[in-house]
């Protein structure tokens, strides 16, 4: 019997320290979960994700391929999935603006599966070596029609690890492709970490825990029954609207129960999906939003201004879609500003807007020349807002 | 040992120290940076590596941060190095900005035309004396591993010896160790900058 944490653990410099770069985290918690298909096409800052799954991959029997581009990788990864091997593919901004067609195949298809984009600065081939959240929407909108999404947000090293095997559970769970976003600081950061915590994580939003089989209650009624080619049922696949024969239908009653189906497995649950920390819970009149990156800047800021005899409260989004309603509004009722910190400008903090504007001022504070948010620049923008509070 | 100085010697015993190495692109400052990282999770402590990539690697310098510390690290880059070393010029010029005041300035003497600074400084002929002791003056970088760890303490030294017995190729792993052993034994008083 293997250890969950197996592929990891050969990391492991001697009893629980461990030194391991981001990407390559992903990677091994990728391998840990269970995936054996990996098809991609080399793109800075996400490379390492790939050599390591090049080089590990057919030591457990699975498959590697190297494609010639990133439409080719993700659709390889459609049919890996057909075939019921868990896959996943990675790349930055370019390469996920080629698959977005592809994911909304595999959205229409139900075909679960694990895209990790380690955003660079954009727009086109931008900044290679320069962190970005540039693509934080595109994650959400990038395909055409009315599609559900899950996007996770990496901040540290083991979060790659820990939330690549939350992308593969949920992917499987509910048949749907699942984006893991990182940037480049997170991507090629080596970080130090305990490789026995590294599959739990205890958050506001509730445990989370791969060191057990992720069991949940059974979405047999809400999630349709996998494609099994080869066997009986379903053997037609297709990017068609279709019913459960899986042949098209342009029946209008039909159509909307399927596309309604699509959106409800996913809205339904977002007790589930949605991860979440805060900290200093309900002890400032600021409370910054962050995820990524800037939710290190966050915590960092919430230290530096309680050193400064500011309390801030920190909200940190593991989950950025489906949005986290309940905890964004919750928050916003006890707090007189939101401040958002992101390497875009703004993209998140529309969306938290919309959800909380009625209750509190929403307070966007984007950067785009590919350097991190200090937390220096956070706190002072932090007294800026409680001071001009003061003198109101 | 290596208590030259009351700021040198105490950075090994800090709660969080900021590191910053920086070279020209092929003295293996990146190198230097990932063992210098893997020696302190050794040692049990935080650490997060970060450095500089793509078109600033291939231009003049090049850079490794390390920030070692005993609890969670959140922000992952560097805020102020406590503690600069340089092996060469251009490196020197750029980085020696984000030096603290309270901080160490560690250089080559032959490369580094000497700054003037606040901070406690040291210079050392160390490619010079990679070359002389393993007649490679590529294994400067390793020296100077060594030479951090005699000035600082800022990681064991076994912890070090595992470190660069892991990271480097097999083949030139003597040579390596020579030149480390050579950087633990130096003494810091007699390069002391005053």
């Amino acid at each position: 019997m293997e250890l969950w944490y197996t592929h990891l653990l050969r990391e492991k410099l001697d009893q629980d320290s461990l030194l391991v770069q981001g990407n390559r985290a992903s990677a091994l918690g990728a391998l840990d979960a269970g995936v054996r298909f990996f098809a991609g096409y080399p793109i800075t800052p996400s490379s390492e994700i790939m050599e390591t799954m090049a080089r590990e991959l057919p030591k457990v029997g699975g498959v590697f391929l190297q494609m010639e581009d990133e439409i080719a990788s993700i659709c390889a990864c459609i049919g890996g999935s057909l075939t019921g091997e868990i896959s996943m593919t990675a790349t930055s901004g370019p390469g996920f603006s080629l698959m977005q067609e592809a994911i909304g195949y595999a959205i229409m298809a139900e075909a679960p599966l694990v895209i990790v984009n380690v955003m660079r600065v954009g727009p086109s081939t931008g900044r290679p070596t320069a962190p970005s959240q540039g693509d934080v929407m595109q994650a959400r909108w990038g395909t055409h029609g009315d599609h559900p999404a899950i996007v996770l947000a990496a901040s540290n090293v083991v979060d790659m690890y820990r939330l690549t095997m939350a992308a593969v559970r949920f992917a499987q769970r509910f048949r749907t492709p699942v984006t893991l976003l990182a940037d480049e600081v997170v991507g090629h950061m080596r970080e130090s970490f305990s490789a026995e915590k590294a599959g739990r994580y205890r958050l506001s939003s509730g445990d989370f825990d791969f060191t057990e089989n992720y069991s949940r209650p059974d979405l047999v009624r809400e999630v349709h029954p996998p494609h099994q080619l080869g066997a009986f049922r379903h053997p037609h696949v297709t990017g068609l609207v279709h019913d459960e024969t899986g042949f098209p239908t342009n029946d209008p009653q039909k159509s909307a129960e399927f596309l309604r189906e699509l959106h409800d497995k996913v809205a339904h649950h977002r007790d589930e999906l949605c991860l979440y920390d805060v900290k200093n819970e309900g002890r400032g009149r600021v409370c910054i939003v962050a995820y990524g990156s800037c939710a290190r800047s966050a915590r960092a800021a919430m230290d530096l201004a309680q050193h400064e005899g500011i309390p801030v409260e920190v909200l940190h989004l593991y989950t950025l879609f489906p949005l986290p309603v309940e905890i964004l509004q919750r928050v916003a009722r006890r707090v007189e500003f939101m401040l958002i910190p992101e390497l875009n400008l703004g993209q998140y903090a529309r969306e938290v807007r919309k959800m909380a504007e009625q209750w509190t001022t929403v307070i966007s504070m984007g950067k785009i020349d590919g350097t991190l948010i200090t937390p220096r620049e956070l706190v002072d923008r932090v007294s800026d807002l409680v001071g001009k509070y003061e003198n109101v | 040992m290596a208590q030259a100085s009351a700021t040198a010697g105490r950075l090994g015993s800090r709660r969080f120290v900021e590191t910053r190495l920086g070279g020209s692109g092929g003295q293996g400052v990146i190198l230097m940076g990932v063992i210098l990282a893997v020696a302190a999770a050794r040692d049990h402590r935080h650490v997060v590596q970060t450095q500089s990539y793509g078109p600033e690697a291939r231009g003049g310098y090049s850079r490794a941060d390390v920030i070692i510390a005993n609890e969670q690290i959140d922000y992952p880059q560097l805020q102020g190095a406590d503690l600069l070393v340089t092996l060469s010029d251009q490196a020197a010029k750029h980085y020696i900005g984000g030096l603290r005041r309270t901080g160490v300035f560690l250089y080559d003497s032959d490369e580094v035309s000497p700054p003037t600074v606040l901070a406690e400084t040291y210079a050392v002929p160390l490619i010079r004396l990679a070359q002389e002791i393993t007649g490679r003056s590529q294994s400067a970088n390793i020296l100077t591993l060594g030479a951090i760890v005699a000035l600082t303490e800022l990681v064991t030294r076994p912890s070090l010896e595992r470190a660069v017995a892991e990271m480097v190729p097999k083949a030139s792993l003597d040579l390596n160790l020579r030149a480390m052993e050579a950087g633990l034994a130096l003494k810091p008083e007699e390069w002391r900058v005053v």
